[in-house]
């Protein structure tokens, strides 16, 4: 199971990684924004992508938008970890297509709860 | 001049409490806010990010360096005298998570902003200013073990 983290703050990709190998997932692959996040699916591919919304270069709709957009990857289940967590900002996302939403703070169970219920789909 | 709304000031402490409980694993005790530009706490790492919308101002955060780095070990799960360069972007999250946290309780009141990234500054014998009217609200927390840490909420006048 390889997996994707895109989040443009270093320690918020430890936070998630850590999260992930403790739950016994320790292929996770990592990329600081969208566009790098794109040319590393490219790449190696992965199983499931962890997103951020609010990066530089290439933030986490555009990101997913992207994904959708190309056969390849449109199938696969993207988490977004966001502050951004008013209504509209999870419509916003809903529409961008999301497979699932997480709102920053969050506790390590709620990480581990969200990708098995998205893997178990 | 204006003080900020109470409520703000109340989801203010509650977002930040949330954030630490959550994110560094420590609760966080509250004391008195202080309003207006009384002075500013002593602390060498300072976090900010900016919000507009229907409201317009700025969240800060201020620790010491050694407060910072026990709250980036924490977060990252490694002791504080193994944190190296990661004390910058751990309290930037850190500040955007409260920023991001108060913005999605105001939403809920029908308050809408933006927040932008956030911005770290590391140093020594600094001082924050404002060259416009602000209001200002300075909470202060006590962590676990002593630590203290300061978050402000700073409103432009034309709030």
């Amino acid at each position: 199971m390889r997996f994707l983290v895109v989040d443009d703050s270093t320690t918020m990709r430890r936070i998630i990684i850590n999260t992930l190998n403790k739950a016994g997932y320790q292929d996770c692959g990592e990329a600081a924004n969208g566009r790098a996040g794109l040319e590393r699916l490219a790449e190696s591919g992965a199983d499931l992508v962890i997103t951020d919304w609010n990066m530089p270069e290439m933030g986490g709709i555009e990101f997913i938008r992207a994904i959708r957009a190309n056969a390849a990857t449109r199938e696969l289940p993207v988490l977004m970890v966001t502050t951004n967590a008013a209504k509209d900002d999870i419509v916003e996302a809903l529409k961008a297509g999301i497979s699932s939403y997480i709102v920053k703070p969050f506790t390590p169970d709620t990480i581990k709860q969200k990708i098995e219920a998205l893997l178990a789909r | 001049m204006n003080h900020i709304p109470d409520e703000m000031v109340s989801l203010l402490i509650e977002s930040t409490q949330q954030v630490f409980e959550t994110m560094v694993c420590q609760p966080l005790g509250s004391k008195t806010p202080i309003e207006g530009n009384a002075l500013r706490p002593r602390s060498n790492v300072v976090g900010t990010v900016a919000f507009t919308g229907d409201r317009c101002g700025m969240v800060a955060f201020y620790s010491t360096t050694e407060t910072a780095a026990r709250i980036a070990g924490a977060m990252l799960g490694i002791p504080a005298a193994e944190v190296n360069g990661e004390v910058a972007d751990a309290i930037g999250e850190i500040t955007n998570m409260i920023a991001g946290t108060l913005r999605t309780r105001m939403n809920d009141s029908g308050s809408r902003w933006a927040i932008s990234v956030p911005t770290v500054t590391i140093g020594s014998d600094f001082y924050t200013t404002y060259v416009s009217d602000v209001r200002r609200a300075l909470c202060p927390f006590t962590m676990s073990e002593g630590d203290e840490v300061f978050v402000e909420l700073i409103l432009t006048e034309n709030n």
